[in-house]
C-alpha cells in the first residue's frame, strides 16, 4: 500500500515537473532566453530524472523483479531513458535544443504512460516464465534506451528538414504552418521564430538570422548524427543481448518473430542513415529523410506490433479487458 | 606546471620509443643508453636498460633524422613489392584472381606494388572480379540492398507465414487484391508465404554480404591504409585550412606535445613540427563491423544447413531417445554419437504464483547411455535448457496427461486425460470415470476437467457441477455414493531438441560486432601542430565528434603554459 501510494505521488510529481518544464521552453524560445527561467528548467529535468528514478525502484522493489516487464513499464523506462540522455548534455554544457526535444518526448511518453488507457496493465506484476531471466534488463533496458536516443536523433533529423524545407517556400504559402505545428508543435515553435526573424530582417543571405540558421540546421545535423550513433550501439546491444536470450529460451537465436524482424528492420534503417553519412553529398537532407523513416519505424516496432499483439513478444501487448 | 611535467615528459618519451621500434629494422643502435642531441642546442637524454638485446632509443626526432627512416622506408619498399608479387605468375592465376579474397583481404597490396603487378601478372583474368568488386562496393547499390531487405522483412510479417495454399486463396483473391495488385499468385511465386527462406530474402541478403566484402576490400582498407599514413605538415597556411585551427603565443610545441600525451593522444614530433592522432581504433572498428556481420551470416548459414531440430511431448515417467526426435535441417547435417541416448522424464511439475498463475515449469530430466547408464541429470525450466553433446533440450511446453484417483478406497486408477478444444489459447483436459455396467449402452459417469495440475472440477452423472479437488489435498468427494479421491494430476512435458553447429560462430560474430560498434564510436582525431617563432599554430580535424572538437581543443589549449623567458622553457621541456 506504501510502495503504490509512493508509486502514485511519484508519477504525479515527474509528470506536472515535465509539464512545467516543457511551458518553461517554449517561453525561452519565444521570448529572449531568460537564463534564471532556462536554469530553473535544467533543474527541473533533473528533478523529473530523480522521480522517474524512484518510481521504477518502488516499482522493483515491490514487484520483486525488474520493472521492464510490460508495456506500461517499459514506457516509463523510455521517459527515464528520455530524462537520462536529457540530463547529459547539461552536464557537458552542450545545446539546449537536445532539452527543447527531450523535454516533450519524456512528457509524451509519460502522459501514455499514466494516462488511462493503460490502467488494465498497470496492476499485472507477475512474471512470465519465459521472462524469468537475467537477460531482461539486459535486452529490454538497452532496446529502450536505444529506442530513446535514436528516438531523440530522428527528432532531431525531423526538426532538420522542417527548417530547410520552410527555409525553400520562406514566402510562399504559410498555410502548410498548420500542419507542420500538427506534426511537432515545439518543432513549429523554432519554425515560427525562424519566420518572424526573416520578416523582419529581410532575406540577406549573410544577415546574423541566416548565419544563425545555418548554424542551427549544422548543429541538428550533428547531434542527430552522434545521437543516433549511440542509439544505434544500444540497439545492437540490445539485438545481440536479446538473441542470445532467445537462444536460451526459445530455442533459437532468430525465428523471425515479428518484433524481432521490425527491431531488425529498425536496426537496418539505422545502418542506411550511418551509411549515407559516410558520402558527403548525401550528408544532411538525405540521411535526414532517412532518420525520419527510422522515426516511424521505431514506432511501428515498438507499439505496432504490440497492437497486433502478434508472435513470441506479445507479453508486452496491450489489454483491452 | 614543473612537477607535472617532469612525470609527463618521460612518458612523451617513453611513447616516442614504442614509435621507434617500427624502424628497428633499419637502424640498429648498439648501445643501451642513447644520447640524443637536438639541434637547437636542447639536449634530451634517455638512458635506458633493457636485459634482454633489444635495442631501445628515444626519440625527438631531428628532420634528418625523420628524412633518414623515410628515405630508407621508401628504398626498402621495393623489394618487398617484387616478394609479393614474385609466386604470382608462377602460380595459378586463374586461382589467385577469382578465389583469393580472403588471402588478399589480409595482405592487400601497397598501390606501387599493385600497379607492378598489374603489369606482370595476367591482369585480363583479374580485371572481371575487379568491375565485380566495383560494382558491389558501390555504395547507392548497398544501400538499395538495405532497403531491399527491410521491405522484404516488413512484407514477411504482414503476409501471414507458413499457410497453406488455401488460406492465401482465400485471404488474398485475385478478383480484389491488396493495394490492386497484391494477389495470391504474387505471394506463391515469389515465395512470400515462407518469407525468411525465399530465393528473394536469401539472395538479397547473399548479395548484401557480397557488397559487405566488397565495400570492405575496395574501401575500407585502404581509407584506414591512408589513415595510419601519419604525416606532418610543413607549412602554416596547410594547418590553418584544417577544421579547426587556432594560434596559441608564446607556447612550446614540446608542451603541447605533453599536453596532448595527457589527453590520450599519440603524439609525434619532429622539429618545429607535431602530429598527433587519437582513436584510430574509431577508423578501424567499420571494418570489424561488416566482417562481424559477415561471421554471423556465415554462422547463420551454418545453422540453417547443419542442425538437427525436434519436439516431444513425454508423460512423466516415459523415456523417448533423442536421435529419434531430431530432424535434419540441411545438407551438411550429421548426426553425431549422443544421438544415442536415452532421456527419462523423472519428474514434470509446475511453481505457482499466490495468484494461482503459473511461474515455472521444470522437468527433471536423466540421460542415460546405451547401457542404460545415467550420465547426467538435471531440472530444467524455461530460461534454463540443457545441454549435452552438442544437443540441447528446452522446456517449451506442457500438457496433462493422466488423472491419478482412488474410487471407494481401490486402485489407484490412471485415468488418460484427453485435451479438449475450446476458444483460444487456454488448455483444457478432460476425463470420464463410468458408473455402473460398462457395457450398458446408456453409459453414465462422472466427468472430470481439468485446467492446470492445481485442481479437478468433477461433474456428476447428469453433467452437473459436484466439486472442485485439489490433487494434493486428498481429500475425498462423494458422487452418488462413490467415494472418489483425486490423488495426482500427470502431466507430460513439452520439450524441444536442437543441435546448432553455428551457435559458436554466432555468438563469436555477436561478440565482434558488439565490440566494434561500441569503438566504431571513437572519433579519430588528428592534430597538426607548427612551431612558428615564438607562436604555436594548431589545427586539427576528426571524423565523427567534429561537434566536440573545438571544446575539446580549447580545453587542452588553455592548459599549455605560457613562456615567459626562453630559458624557462628549456627547463620545462627538458
Amino acid at each position: 500500500m506504501i510502495f503504490s501510494t509512493l508509486e502514485h505521488i511519484l508519477t504525479h510529481i515527474s509528470f506536472s515537473i515535465v509539464s512545467i518544464i516543457i511551458t518553461i521552453h517554449l517561453i525561452t524560445f519565444l521570448v529572449d532566453e531568460i537564463v534564471k527561467l532556462y536554469d530553473s528548467s535544467e533543474k527541473g529535468m533533473i528533478m523529473t530524472f530523480f522521480c522517474i528514478t524512484g518510481l521504477l525502484i518502488t516499482r522493483w522493489i515491490y514487484s520483486g523483479h525488474f520493472p521492464l516487464s510490460d508495456l506500461y513499464e517499459s514506457l516509463i523506462f523510455l521517459s527515464w531513458s528520455f530524462s537520462l540522455i536529457h540530463i547529459i548534455p547539461y552536464f557537458k554544457k552542450n545545446p539546449n535544443f537536445l532539452s527543447t526535444i527531450m523535454g516533450p518526448s519524456a512528457i509524451f511518453t509519460q502522459g501514455f504512460a499514466t494516462s488511462g488507457l493503460l490502467t488494465e496493465i498497470r496492476e499485472s506484476t507477475i512474471l512470465v516464465p519465459a521472462l524469468q531471466s537475467e537477460w531482461l534488463i539486459m535486452h529490454v533496458s538497452m532496446m529502450i534506451l536505444g529506442y530513446a536516443a535514436l528516438l531523440c536523433g530522428s527528432l532531431l533529423s525531423v526538426s532538420l528538414l522542417v527548417i530547410t524545407v520552410r527555409k525553400k517556400r520562406k514566402f510562399f504559402s504559410t498555410s502548410n504552418h498548420l500542419l507542420n505545428l500538427n506534426e511537432s508543435f515545439f518543432f513549429g515553435e523554432i519554425e515560427y521564430m525562424n519566420e518572424e526573424s526573416n520578416f523582419l530582417q529581410n532575406t540577406s543571405f549573410f544577415s546574423p538570422r541566416n548565419y544563425y540558421r545555418s548554424q542551427l540546421i549544422q548543429q541538428l545535423d550533428y547531434w542527430s548524427y552522434r545521437v543516433i550513433s549511440l542509439g544505434f550501439i544500444f540497439l545492437t546491444i540490445g539485438i545481440l543481448s536479446g538473441a542470445v536470450w532467445a537462444n536460451e529460451a526459445w530455442g533459437s537465436y532468430w525465428s523471425w518473430d515479428p518484433k524481432e524482424t521490425w527491431a531488425f528492420i529498425t536496426w537496418i534503417v539505422f545502418a542506411i542513415y550511418l551509411h549515407t553519412r559516410t558520402n558527403r553529398k548525401w550528408k544532411g537532407r538525405n540521411s535526414a529523410i532517412v532518420a525520419s523513416i527510422g522515426f516511424l519505424i521505431i514506432w511501428i516496432c515498438y507499439f505496432g506490433v504490440n497492437l497486433l499483439g502478434i508472435g513470441l513478444h506479445s507479453y508486452g501487448s496491450f489489454t483491452f479487458n | 606546471m614543473k612537477t607535472l611535467n617532469s612525470t609527463t615528459v618521460s612518458k612523451l618519451q617513453l611513447r616516442n620509443i614504442r614509435n621507434g621500434f617500427k624502424f628497428k629494422t633499419h637502424f640498429s643502435f648498439s648501445n643501451n643508453s642513447f644520447l640524443y642531441s637536438a639541434k637547437n642546442g636542447r639536449t634530451l637524454t634517455l638512458t635506458l636498460s633493457f636485459s634482454s638485446n633489444k635495442t631501445v632509443f628515444s626519440k625527438l626526432k631531428t628532420s634528418e633524422n625523420q628524412s633518414k627512416i623515410k628515405g630508407n622506408k621508401k628504398s626498402l619498399q621495393a623489394p618487398t613489392t617484387t616478394n609479393i608479387e614474385a609466386p604470382e605468375p608462377g602460380g595459378a592465376p586463374p586461382a589467385t584472381g577469382g578465389g583469393s579474397d580472403g588471402g588478399t583481404v589480409k595482405q592487400p597490396p601497397p598501390p606501387a606494388a599493385a600497379a607492378e603487378s598489374k603489369k606482370v601478372g595476367s591482369w585480363k583474368l583479374k580485371g572481371l572480379p575487379k568491375k565485380v568488386l566495383a560494382v558491389l562496393s558501390n555504395l547507392p547499390l548497398a544501400i538499395a540492398e538495405m532497403f531491399a531487405i527491410a521491405a522484404l522483412m516488413a512484407l514477411g510479417t504482414f503476409v501471414p507465414q507458413g499457410e497453406t495454399p488455401d488460406f492465401y486463396f482465400q485471404k488474398y483473391p485475385e478478383d480484389n487484391p491488396v493495394l490492386g495488385f497484391f494477389s495470391w499468385r504474387w505471394i506463391l511465386t515469389l515465395g512470400f508465404d515462407h518469407m525468411f527462406s525465399s530465393p528473394i530474402f536469401l539472395g538479397t541478403l547473399s548479395l548484401l554480404g557480397a557488397s559487405l566484402m566488397a565495400c570492405t576490400y575496395t574501401t575500407q582498407i585502404p581509407t584506414v591504409k591512408v589513415a595510419k599514413r601519419w604525416s606532418f605538415l610543413h607549412s602554416a597556411e596547410a594547418i590553418r585550412k584544417q577544421e579547426y585551427s587556432d594560434a596559441l603565443p608564446r607556447a612550446s610545441i614540446q608542451d603541447l606535445g605533453v599536453i596532448l600525451m595527457g589527453a590520450g593522444y599519440e603524439v609525434f614530433l619532429k622539429g618545429p613540427s607535431l602530429y598527433a592522432f587519437k582513436g584510430l581504433a574509431g577508423r578501424f572498428a567499420p571494418i570489424g563491423v561488416h566482417l562481424a556481420l559477415l561471421l554471423i551470416m556465415a554462422g547463420g548459414t551454418l545453422s540453417a544447413t547443419g542442425s538437427f531440430r525436434g519436439s516431444v511431448t513425454v508423460p512423466q515417467g516415459l523415456n523417448f531417445v533423442i536421435g529419434d526426435v531430431l530432424g535434419p535441417s540441411g545438407f551438411l547435417s550429421t548426426p553425431s554419437e549422443s544421438f544415442n541416448t536415452e532421456v527419462h522424464v523423472n519428474r514434470f511439475y509446475m511453481d505457482y504464483y499466490n495468484s494461482g498463475e503459473v511461474q515455472q515449469f521444470h522437468s527433471d530430466l536423466s540421460l542415460f547411455d546405451l547401457n542404460g547408464k545415467e550420465i547426467m541429470r538435471k531440472t530444467i525450466s524455461v530460461n534454463n535448457p540443457l545441454r549435452y553433446g552438442g544437443i540441447t533440450i528446452y522446456q517449451t511446453d506442457w500438457s496433462l496427461s493422466a488423472l491419478q484417483i482412488m474410487k471407494d478406497d481401490e486402485g489407484p486408477f490412471n485415468l488418460a486425460l484427453a485435451p479438449l478444444q475450446i476458444n483460444g489459447d487456454k488448455k483444457l483436459y478432460g476425463t470420464f470415470l463410468p458408473v455402473g455396467n460398462a457395457d450398458s449402452t446408456n453409459l453414465k459417469g462422472i466427468s472430470m476437467l481439468a485446467r492446470d495440475m492445481q485442481s479437478i472440477v468433477l461433474y456428476d452423472q447428469e453433467g452437473k457441477f459436484a466439486g472442485v479437488r485439489r490433487p494434493d489435498s486428498k481429500l475425498p468427494i462423494d458422487i452418488d455414493g462413490i467415494r472418489i479421491v483425486v490423488l495426482d494430476a500427470i502431466g507430460s512435458t513439452g520439450l524441444e531438441l536442437k543441435t546448432d553447429p553455428g551457435v559458436p560462430i554466432v555468438y563469436a560474430g555477436f561478440g565482434a560486432l558488439m565490440l566494434t560498434t561500441c569503438i566504431s564510436f571513437l572519433s579519430h582525431t588528428q592534430i597538426w601542430a607548427l612551431q612558428d617563432g615564438t607562436t604555436v599554430v594548431i589545427g586539427g580535424k576528426t571524423n565523427r565528434a567534429k561537434g566536440e572538437l573545438s571544446d575539446d581543443m580549447n580545453f587542452l589549449l588553455d592548459q599549455v603554459p605560457e613562456i615567459v623567458d626562453s630559458k624557462q622553457s628549456d627547463i620545462v621541456s627538458g
